[in-house]
């Protein structure tokens, strides 16, 4: 087999621009003017080739740069003038594919596809949104102008609250050691003194108790004595269910002997000292079985034979016996004076305590980024809103993003915020709520440019990965200066 | 896309462990053990078989001989049909004589593409004990006593039926009365035995044999109870490829090409199923079967094709052969040296025994033998062999519109993208979401100018919902799969409630085809294709996640007869509807998840539901591989992984694998990260770019390769032993494959890997020859290498599609072989139209070749030097390296 290496050169193109080959700019045009070998270098040196193999429709340069008007190198460029619009370097694969990528048409000139020239209309829509970019971008700058100053003053306003905060802070402490001094004078003689009137009523109650429970005792041990022989047997114990430890609805003998403390029967001194403070708080008095709750027939009246009910115990009359006599009034006053330091000190902690918080708050407030020029602090402390057809967005910038449904139900945490990105351009905002089998939810938020702040869409492009577009004024740049308005370089 | 419910249950009690224990659920599908049919088939001993042939009753014709056979154990008379088929072929259909009622078949012109073409066979002996057939170069062996069938070519047995005599034929019978206290067992199972002991002793046969086996004449599997009001109905038999180490074929399966052996595990089991993230290198069901097998050793190569639809099961020893048989039936190599035989067991539930033996010689004849039956893949139109982008979901048009822009502005090709399920108005097919699409023709047309086109997935679960007129039309025309009771079928799926057209009627898919009008399916156009998915089908809260097995279908038969159809039959009616539309011109594009044989002819399969895992890189080539040996040659699997999120390296050589395999999509789930190829980190965009514009400078190339496989039945993505048969080295190698014969791939598919050991085929030729050779592979760089000898056209313009190249002037490389020649084609016709080349040979093209690169010529030719020395890509690198000329 003979191995020839051959190319074949479908007709050579003809430039269709006098002086420069097709699909070269007049900034590169002086590259390919032919010098007098009839030589063409490419341009990065890589080689040389005659110049009729320029745009053959054959790739001879690694650079691409003999076939600026042909898809033949993948790695070329093919530039359209597109006057009346913006020049455009396109890919060389789009040359002739035809797909209209150039407004003007260049790109399509083996008729695969006719292509219309819109470079006018679209220039001028171009220009039309240029103009409308630069108001919006003009006033838009102007206003950031001001947020940035706002900004400024409400920074130095914050650092200034701050020193004053901190002033009144150590201030406040000199008056508080004063007020914690007072307050501990005015305490002592105050405990003294309620402590002795304490003291003196707890002792009077114990010995009131006590005979109490002696009585209380002596009742129910008389009450238990069923035989009255003088002592509490464990026959006794067996009618009271009360004693029904493991609750089988029979009180056991072991079970009426651990009642009374693994005796068989105690008298009277034993069962007040050892029995009855372990009982009393269970004990109840033996109801005859016929007086049992035989609840009243609702309808039928009650018969002779109804007993009434046992109404509960009338409460002692020892309420108000119990109750400690009031203080006597040497001793009210001397409360009356320790309340008034108490309170005195617990207003200038409080108010301690209040600064710290403040001096917290402004210091996380001086110390968010707010842009390069502080621009977006403007923003914080505010909420947008969009709604679509499912959800109300809410973005809090520096604080939170959230989403609720519209149809209601509760809100949703997208996120905190968390930092910027992108050269200022996007905010991120946080490890808001688990998704199920995902991801911590999170938004990125993009900036642009608008004459007001306003969240404009929200969208999930990856499952609890969430985007927002919020405009503001406080992303537009200062718009270019006039003089590089003009932005057709050929016509 | 795609999965079931019982994702939801599964995640919920794994969330903490997500990273660790995803797999499948077996719980959720059948054992051997628990499916009736497989255990009593799997219970038989190899011995002697009970059915004799009654020779009395041979009747032979030219290409036929027809004789009954007897089991001389219940006197059940079966007829044995044996046919002579053109091309090697033989087939063997047993059936009973006297069917209580006729047994399904699967109709003619459906799987089979037409009456294969019959082909003489002369009786050469007729003796006592057998009779001998020829066929072609062939004898066929009939042995009356005990029945078996031996297949021999030249003079090596290839072929064995029934010699283990494992024949089991479930003659249809009647249900036994029940008797009064059995009318509601407490326990059907345990009910089952009684019951069939009373139906033995009623049955005509004077038999009572040992079949007192459980789940006879009903079955529950979990809660579901399947109440087989046909019975047992079962076949199986045995057979066996004598002096054969390996066999291949069956799938789908997540396994090696080469077929294990089952002794310790459940049979490979083909019964079509939607398996939620599937585990790999096992034996279960996956989404599509297809009944076919071959064997292949240095000699020769033979196979079957099983032409059931039931829920088929196959059990695989390696044995070896019985010399002693085959001395007295052929002149067998002296020698005692044992031989190897590989035996394998088919069951299948219902239906019955229709047997194609294929007895190539060479594997591409077998491949042709195969498509003479079923068919071959179907040319695809050109972008459908392009890179296609596909999600779960493209949110809507400005989803859509930006994919694409980023797409371009990244400079990366691709041809298609697809909308999965969200894009329809709540699970409704054929409509769109008028919210997210509410103009989806404009969406279409913005990327058709460009030359792209659009999928949307059509499944065949229809919302029961009474506003939505393709499930009321349906409802109206009564054609919907019944349940047992004869009531509309309702089961769960994506829109919650519904129903599903019985595809098993023709006139159900005339009736599906006509939606695709551009009339009745509203915002389609033109460059619409569509996507079949859920159609095993996949019914959420269904037994195994499927069809109940008494399902009524169109002429009487249940889904217990047609199951592994049903899917098949969907993509075959979409195809159909695609070629309607467009009044028979336009080439259809239907992507299907289920299948069985012969779903070649209408489209595409995918491997379904994988997972963005290293291992699921890796098997993606054997099941590839065996797919294609399955005549499903224009297959892949999803690029990146379906579930999870793969990371940056694996998502690049995913990229960098599929793009030389021949159906080529990245895919992935709902809820992953989004990952089209433009958000990866540069250095890998810039990778996966150059995979990808790599496939379009190969689209001749596979254009070619997929004309040839249209022609011939051939593989697309082959084996190695494909091209080299007497390599016993490549038996069961996967890792490894040939595109045609002209190019050798080896995908990196192992993390971190920086180069590969690669085999070179082919003792003589201009690889570095029957030896294997580490070769680079740094993360950009993909093993594939072309065969001294051989010219590949290539287009090295890459434009935006596939279809902004047609044209564009070729590239040949040429690689030249020991003698300094090479050799090579390429086909050319309309890549959208349906009408195919002008026989002839003729016909006119814009294009031209542009460059031709040779190489392996021992001086370099003058004027090629710069070119020459221009070629970077490693492909050609290696290229030069490896070829000897």
């Amino acid at each position: 087999m003979y191995c020839i290496y051959f190319l074949l050169i479908v007709g050579v193109k003809v430039s269709a621009e006098i002086g420069r080959p097709r699909g070269v700019s007049i900034s590169m045009a002086s590259k390919y003017e032919p010098n007098d070998q009839k030589i063409f270098r490419c341009l990065d040196g890589s080689g040389t080739i005659p110049y009729e193999h320029l745009n053959d429709d054959y790739c001879d340069c690694a650079d691409g740069s003999d076939e600026p008007g042909t898809s033949a190198c993948t790695n070329g460029k093919f530039h359209c003038t597109n006057a009346g619009y913006t020049p455009k370097n396109v890919q060389s694969s789009r040359v002739n594919d035809g797909v209209c990528d150039c407004c003007d048409g260049s790109d399509e000139y083996e008729g695969k596809i006719e292509c219309v020239n819109n470079c006018k209309e679209l220039g001028k829509k171009m220009r039309e949104e240029q103009d409308e970019k630069r108001r919006l971008q003009e006033e838009g700058f102007k206003k950031r102008e001001g947020f940035i100053a706002e900004a400024n003053n409400m920074m130095e306003g914050k650092k200034l609250k701050i020193q004053e905060l901190e002033k009144e802070k150590t201030e406040l402490q000199d008056k508080l050691k004063e007020l914690e001094a007072k307050k501990a004078e005015a305490e002592g003689p105050e405990k003294e003194a309620k402590d002795k009137h304490e003291q003196a009523w707890k002792e009077q109650k114990e010995v009131r108790d006590k005979e109490r429970s002696a009585i209380k005792a002596r009742e129910a041990f008389d009450e238990l004595d069923l035989n009255k022989d003088g002592f509490v047997d464990v026959l006794e114990i067996i009618p009271h269910m009360e004693f029904d430890i493991d609750s089988n609805g029979v009180v056991s003998e072991e079970e009426a002997k651990e009642h009374l403390e693994d005796n068989e029967k105690v008298d009277f001194d034993e069962f007040s000292s050892r029995i009855w403070g372990n009982i009393q708080s269970i004990y109840k008095k033996l109801v005859p079985d016929d007086q049992k709750e035989v609840p009243p027939p609702p309808v039928e009246p009650q018969g002779e034979t109804g007993v009434p009910a046992p109404t509960e115990e009338p409460q002692e009359d020892a309420v108000d016996e119990d109750k400690m006599p009031e203080y006597d009034e040497e001793t009210k006053a001397l409360i009356a004076a320790a309340d008034e330091a108490r309170k005195n000190h617990e207003e200038a902690d409080k108010r301690s305590r209040d600064i710290d918080g403040e001096i917290t708050t402004l210091t996380s407030y001086l110390n968010t980024d707010y842009g390069k020029d502080k621009e977006y602090a403007i923003l914080r402390d505010n909420c947008y809103e969009y709604t679509d057809r499912e959800y109300t967005y809410k973005l809090c910038p520096f604080a939170t993003a959230s989403q609720r449904p519209k149809a209601g139900g509760h809100e949703t945490n997208l996120g905190r915020w968390g930092r910027w990105e992108n050269d200022y351009k996007v905010q991120v905002y946080d490890h808001g709520q688990n998704c199920w089998n995902g991801p911590d939810r999170s938004v990125k938020v993009h900036l642009t440019c608008g004459p007001e702040h306003q969240l404009t869409n929200a969208y999930e492009p990856s499952r609890c990965e969430y985007a927002f577009d919020f405009i503001t004024p406080c992303a537009c740049n200062q718009p270019p200066q006039p003089q590089d308005k003009d932005p057709h370089d050929e016509l | 896309m795609a999965a079931t419910t019982i994702r939801l249950s599964y995640y919920l009690c794994c969330l903490l462990l997500i990273v660790q224990v995803h797999s499948v659920n077996r719980d959720n599908f059948k054992t051997c053990d628990q499916s009736g049919f497989c255990k009593r088939h799997r219970s038989m001993q190899p011995g002697n078989s009970p059915y004799i042939v009654l020779m009395d009753s041979l009747k032979i014709s030219s290409s036929q001989i027809s004789v009954q056979l007897l089991n001389t154990k219940t006197n059940v008379r079966l007829v044995l049909d044996l046919y002579g088929l053109q091309g090697n072929t033989a087939r063997v259909k047993i059936n009973e004589l006297e069917p209580l009622k006729p047994r399904y078949e699967i109709p003619v012109g459906d799987v089979l593409i037409g009456e294969p073409k019959q082909q003489d066979l002369k009786v050469l002996d007729k003796g006592a004990g057998s009779i001998t057939l020829g066929l072609e170069d062939n004898k066929i062996v009939v042995s009356y006593s005990p029945f078996r069938i031996d297949f021999i070519a030249g003079e090596e047995p290839v072929v064995s039926i029934n010699a283990q005599g494992l024949l089991k034929f479930e003659h249809f019978r009647k249900k036994p009365e029940a008797q009064p206290e059995e009318q509601a067992p407490a326990n059907p199972i345990e009910g089952e035995e009684k019951k069939e002991e009373e139906g033995e002793k009623k049955e005509e046969e004077k038999k009572p044999d040992n079949e007192e086996e459980p789940g006879l004449w009903e079955e529950t599997y979990k809660s579901f109870h399947d109440p087989k009001p046909n019975g047992p109905a079962s076949v199986g038999i045995d057979v066996s490829f004598p002096g054969f180490e390996n066999v291949y074929g069956i799938p789908e399966h997540a396994e090696s090409m080469a077929l294990k052996t089952t002794k310790d595990t459940d049979p490979y089991r083909l019964f079509n199923l939607d398996v939620f993230e599937y585990e790999l290198y096992n034996p279960m069901a996956l989404y599509g079967s297809v009944p076919v097998m071959w064997a292949h050793n240095e000699k020769s190569t033979v196979g079957i094709y099983w032409n059931n639809a039931a829920e088929t099961w196959i059990d695989i020893r390696s044995t070896t052969a019985d010399k002693n048989f085959f001395s007295k039936i052929a002149d067998l190599v002296k020698g005692n040296t044992e031989m190897a035989q590989m035996d394998t067991h088919w069951f299948s539930e219902s239906g019955v025994v229709d047997i194609f033996v294929m007895l190539g010689p060479r594997p591409k004849d077998v491949f042709k033998q195969y498509a003479a039956l079923t068919g071959s893949t179907e040319l695809p139109p050109l972008f459908a062999i392009a890179y296609h982008q596909c999600r779960w979901n493209y949110n809507d048009q400005d989803d859509v519109k930006n994919v694409d822009a980023n797409m371009d502005s990244f400079d990366i090709p691709y041809d298609v993208i697809w909308l999965d399920i969200e894009h329809t108005n709540g699970k409704r097919y054929f409509t769109w979401d008028a919210h997210k699409f509410p103009s989806s023709k404009d969406m279409i047309n913005g990327v058709a100018v460009k030359g792209r086109k659009m999928v949307t997935i059509v499944d065949p679960h229809l919302k029961r919902d009474d506003n939505y007129n393709v499930y009321t039309d349906a409802k109206n025309r009564d054609m919907m799969v019944k349940g047992g009771g004869g009531e509309e079928y309702e089961g769960w799926c994506w829109p919650g409630s519904s129903s599903w057209p019985d595809f098993i009627n023709p006139e159900v898919r005339n009736w599906w085809a006509s939606k695709f009008q551009y009339s009745e399916y509203g915002g389609s156009t033109p460059d619409l294709y569509i996507w079949n998915d859920m159609n095993e089908p996949s019914v959420f809260n269904g037994p195994e996640i499927t069809f109940h097995k008494d399902v009524q279908h169109y002429g009487g038969t249940e889904n217990r007869d047609v199951h592994n159809l049903y899917g098949f039959y969907v993509q075959k009616a979409t195809a159909e509807g695609i070629l309607m539309r467009s009044n028979n011109e336009q080439r259809p594009f239907v992507l299907t998840r289920a299948f069985f044989a012969g779903s070649q002819r209408f489209g595409a399969v995918w491997t379904g539901d994988n997972m963005g895992e290293w291992s699921h890189l890796k098997v993606s080539n054997p099941m590839l591989l065996t797919l294609n040996l399955a005549g499903i040659t224009f297959s892949g699997a999803d690029v990146g992984g379906f579930f999870r999120n793969p990371d940056h390296e694996l998502q690049t050589r995913w990229y960098q694998a599929g793009s030389f395999q021949p159906f080529f999509r990245a895919h992935a789930h709902i809820d992953t990260k989004r990952r089209e190829p433009f958000l990866l980190p540069e250095e890998n965009m810039k990778i996966v770019r150059e995979a990808i514009r790599k496939r379009y400078t190969y689209l001749p190339f596979w254009y070619t390769l997929f004309y040839h496989g249209f022609r011939s039945g051939e593989t697309v993505m082959s084996p190695l032993w494909v091209t080299y048969p007497e390599d016993k080295s490549t038996f069961e190698m996967d890792d490894e494959y040939l595109l045609g014969s002209s190019l050798l791939v080896k995908p990196i598919t192992e993390q971190g890997s920086v180069g590969t050991s690669v085999y070179f085929p082919g003792k003589d030729e201009s690889y570095a020859g029957s030896q294997n050779t580490y070769v680079n592979a740094p993360l950009d760089k993909i093993p594939v290498f072309q065969r001294g000898g051989s010219i590949v056209p290539r287009k090295m313009r890459v434009r935006r599609s596939s279809s902004l190249m047609a044209s564009d002037p070729f590239t040949l490389i040429i690689c030249l072989d020991k003698q300094g020649e090479a050799s090579g084609d390429f086909f050319k016709n309309n890549i959208l139209q349906s009408s195919n080349a002008d026989p002839s040979g003729k016909g006119s093209t814009k294009e031209w070749v542009e460059k031709l690169i040779i190489v392996g010529y021992p001086k370099l030719p003058q004027v090629s030097i710069s070119q020459l020395m221009a070629i970077h890509s490693l492909y050609i690198t290696a290229m030069i390296v490896t070829a000897e000329c």
